[in-house]
């Protein structure tokens, strides 16, 4: 009996523990909100904000640019690709999609408030999230309605990585995305503008697993609306994965002369008994028993007049 | 109450028993399968252009006709042999291609070609995981309905992986094998491979002449092995291998980290060194493999057309775990410590990763009479590959890229294939009896039986066919005399469901025979069990009930005592 009281007073405790971390954790990750360091000290900054000498009159044509020269690699290098202002790319693949610097959305009389946010991406960025590969440096940022924001999207890795947004009005943006690209390390610069209402948006990048695994965020505008799924530190999986016990190898199992302590604290590590469903049990136990006496002494007390 | 279940219960097991009484007079009639009630898709993709077929001419590039059902974006060919730094934003646009993905530059020897090639792949999976909702993302079936869930080297694109925000399907370049890569000897290639998989990887270039390390490995790559070479390109990292090779032939490249599993995920592809020839643009990719449409100066020189050919085979069991996890911890302890290649057995087999019937679509070998066609066959199957063709008989002219003695080439129809090996194939159409039988539509396949299956069910697997153009229609479809394919086409028959043989005639006589009720369809020994079952059940629900309502029983039965007790005390009394 007094046994299986200590197991049960040592899994309340662990639970809690547990709970106490992901909680400290998660408002760790609200309070990095406030600050956007914006350093632009990147070897390749191709940033195009509040920069119009890309405009072009024709948007319908499809010739090359050789505006600016970034051919670091080849005499063949060419410039940057303007399909129109909305949709830039340059010889290396830095994308802006759905860029809108100045047309206000139906729904905003002015523009609200003009900021600009550094987003980076990258593998260091998921470290903080054990069972993630890929992140943004934040999984939140929140803007008034009808606030025009310059996005700068520094990528950290050596790979390519997208900020890809969805859901906006498709009368002002084109499938309703705005879309940033770049292969890093490199930095890559676009504005948009965003309706009035409150809304949260998606915002991930779209190679292959890299959402799934951990590059996954939200824009919340004004007050929001629900918050999306399976961002790291933020909301759970909606089809999370189980993780069964697994009796690793330890240091202390090399040891001959354990301490009592090291036996207790082995036997509560390695059990296979402690399992998450014994304690789940126990819990459900510990919060049933009493209801369940509850009912019987309250169905004694209604036969109890018969 | 209880008595009503009881007579429902009784008055069921009476027309059970009658219905096993009257089966052994008549057995069941043959159900036929309305194919209204299948999920069929058209046999050609009709969203692929006919005019992609059509011999053409773009950006320079002279691009053979391709008359299959699913032939190569001509725009594609044209991007992969100029390099995507010399082609117009047009034609660019018209690919999935990043404008970074093939760089050619500086023609070094003066001959008319560049020489300094510069080709970036990255990592991509197929069928895998997502932890917001239950199915796969991005899919590529490699039959209808079947996917595996795979890795692949794909040329780098830009945009997005499926084909569009409201699909699921990966976009055309993300796909199985990995892409066949074409460089010419003595070419300066850099095939820089940027990581974008969540597990490490390394490119190893079996067969192709390649440095072992470049300075201390860390930053450029070597001989792709992470115990020697170099260290593993974790996620999010890049790394350039360079190379310039001084013999020819017909190669593979594949990742060398955990070669067991990470190779079998479809991390290999064909690596060819063409021949040195002046004014040689070759064509540096054939994605999804199959027909060169651009083929080399050195191979146009001696044959008509030139097809790659690479088969692979995958076990299920390894191609699920990417599908069972999200976490890349649980991946990689599937993968690495409870996956158990020795107990491993293949299931599914590929074409230029595709099985039958979608091999139809753009692996068959379409060709003419009296034409010499160039076939590079590799095998990166964990077992052995006996290829063969019906009505040909090819000459092997290389074993693994070296050219065998002119004089002792063997002709056979039966080309066995060891793993990682590659044969080239001089495939002669002159009808002479021994070179070709004449016109028609002649399967090549696999001749370990389980080749031309899928998960074990046939036709499936690596089977396709060398097709005579006199034998296929518009759509660059065989045109047989033989059955429909289209029940192919439909994810019924891969999901077991469709029997085949109930269309051989009117009547249906080998079609699936209607089933039995539940209880008819147990043997007698289980259906006794089951009815021992079904008595023990009653027999403890009225248990249960005498005990739930003993008061009310009790009652009953003192009543009925007394009641009794009252009529004898009565006739006593009378």
């Amino acid at each position: 009996m007094n046994k299986h009281l200590s197991i049960l007073f040592a899994a309340i405790l662990f639970v809690t523990a547990q709970a106490h971390a992901e909680t400290e954790d998660h408002s760790g990750h609200n309070m990095d909100h406030s600050g956007h360091d914006m350093s632009h000290d990147h070897e390749h900054d191709m940033s195009h904000h509040g920069d119009d000498d890309h405009k072009i009159d024709d948007p319908e044509d499809h010739s090359m640019h050789h505006a600016d020269d970034h051919s670091d690699h080849s005499a063949h290098g060419h410039g940057h690709h303007h399909m129109d202002d909305s949709h830039i790319m340059d010889h290396e693949g830095g994308m802006i999609m759905g860029q809108i610097k100045d047309k206000l959305p139906s729904s905003c009389d002015s523009i609200s408030e003009d900021i600009e946010i550094t987003v980076h991406a990258g593998k260091k960025y998921a470290e903080k999230f054990p069972g993630t590969m890929f992140a943004f440096d934040k999984q939140e940022w929140r803007v008034k309605p009808c606030a025009r924001i310059t996005w700068h999207l520094v990528n950290d890795d050596h790979v390519r990585h997208q900020f890809m947004m969805h859901g906006l009005p498709r009368y002002m943006y084109n499938n309703g995305m705005f879309h940033l690209e770049v292969t890093g390390p490199r930095t890559i610069s676009g504005t948009m503008i965003v309706p009035a209402s409150d809304e949260t948006y998606l915002v991930h990048c779209d190679i292959s697993q890299h959402m799934e695994k951990g590059m996954k965020a939200q824009l919340v505008v004004g007050n929001g609306s629900e918050d999306l799924p399976s961002i790291p530190g933020l909301t759970p999986y909606a089809f999370p994965d189980t993780y069964p016990y697994e009796d690793l190898p330890q240091v202390s199992d090399k040891d001959d002369e354990d301490t009592i302590m090291e036996q207790i604290t082995d036997f509560i590590d390695s059990t296979p008994v402690l399992s998450g469903m014994l304690i789940i049990g126990l819990l459900l136990g510990a919060l049933i028993a009493p209801i369940v006496s509850r009912i019987i002494s309250l169905r004694k007390k209604e036969e109890a007049p018969e | 109450m209880p008595i009503k279940i009881l007579t429902t219960v009784l008055a069921y097991l009476c027309i059970a028993a009658m219905a096993t009484a009257q089966a052994s007079l008549k057995l069941p009639e043959t159900v036929k399968v309305d194919p209204a009630a299948l999920t069929a898709e058209p046999i050609c993709d009709p969203k692929i252009s006919a005019a992609w077929r059509e011999a053409q001419v773009i950006e320079g590039v002279h691009i053979q006709e391709s008359r299959r059902c699913s032939p190569d974006n001509p725009h594609l060919i044209a991007a992969v042999v100029k390099g995507t730094n010399n082609i117009s934003m047009g034609t660019l646009m018209e690919t999935a291609l990043s404008p970074d993905t093939i760089i050619k530059t500086d023609d070094i020897d003066g001959d008319g070609d560049p020489d300094r090639i510069i080709i970036r792949l990255e990592v991509m999976e197929l069928n895998g995981q997502s932890p917001d909702f239950e199915g796969l993302i991005p899919t590529f079936d490699i039959a209808p309905g079947v996917q595996p869930g795979a890795w692949v080297f794909a040329p780098k694109t830009r945009g997005m992986s499926t084909e569009n925000f409201e699909s699921v399907r990966a976009n055309s370049l993300l796909r199985l094998p990995s892409p066949v890569i074409r460089v010419e000897q003595g070419d300066i290639v850099q095939i820089v491979l940027e990581n974008t998989h969540y597990l490490p990887h390394t490119i190893h270039l079996h067969g192709v002449d390649h440095p072992f390390t470049h300075h201390g490995g860390h930053v450029a790559g070597g001989d792709g092995v992470p115990q020697t070479s170099e260290m593993f390109l974790m996620p999010g990292e890049s790394r350039t291998y360079e190379f310039q090779a001084r013999q020819t032939g017909t190669m593979l490249y594949h990742c060398h980290v955990q070669t067991h599993t990470h190779l079998a995920m479809g991390l290999v592809g064909m690596i060819i060194v063409e021949e040195n020839r002046p004014n040689n643009w070759v064509q540096t990719l054939n994605v999804g493999g199959g027909q060169v449409r651009q083929p080399s100066v050195a191979i146009l020189e001696e044959f008509d057309q030139e097809y790659d050919l690479h088969y692979h085979a995958m076990d299920k069991e390894l191609h699920e775990i990417i599908q069972k996890y999200n976490d890349p911890r649980l991946v990689a302890r599937d993968m690495n410590r409870k996956y158990d290649i020795t107990d491993s057995t293949e299931d599914y087999f590929t074409l230029n990763g595709l099985s039958f019937p979608y091999t139809l679509r753009e692996s068959i070998i379409t060709v003419e009479a009296d034409q010499k066609i160039k076939l590079r066959v590799a095998n990166t199957a964990s077992e052995m590959l006996a290829l063969h063709t019906h009505g040909h008989k090819a000459t092997i002219t290389h074993y693994d890229g070296i050219e065998h003695n002119p004089i002792a080439q063997i002709q056979r129809d039966v080309y066995d294939i060891g793993p990682a090996q590659r044969l080239d194939l001089t495939l002669n159409t002159t009808n002479d009896g021994l070179n070709s039988y004449g016109e028609g539509i002649w399967l090549f396949h696999d001749h370990r039986e389980k080749g031309i299956t899928t998960n074990g069910m046939s036709p499936g697997g690596n089977v396709s066919s060398i097709t005579y153009k006199s034998y296929l229609n518009e759509m660059g479809l065989p045109m047989g005399i033989g059955i429909d394919v289209s029940k192919y086409f439909t994810k019924e028959f891969h999901a077991r469901t469709l029997p085949i043989f109930q269309d051989l005639d009117e009547v249906g006589s080998l079609g699936a025979p209607a089933g039995q009720s539940r209880l008819e369809s147990f043997n007698p020994e289980s259906r006794t069990d089951m009815l021992n079952l079904f008595y023990g059940l009653l027999a403890g629900i009225l248990l249960y009930l005498l005990f739930a309502k003993r008061q009310q029983t009790l009652q009953a039965v003192s009543g009925i005592t007394a009641k009794l007790k009252g009529s004898k005390g009565s006739a006593n009394n009378e």
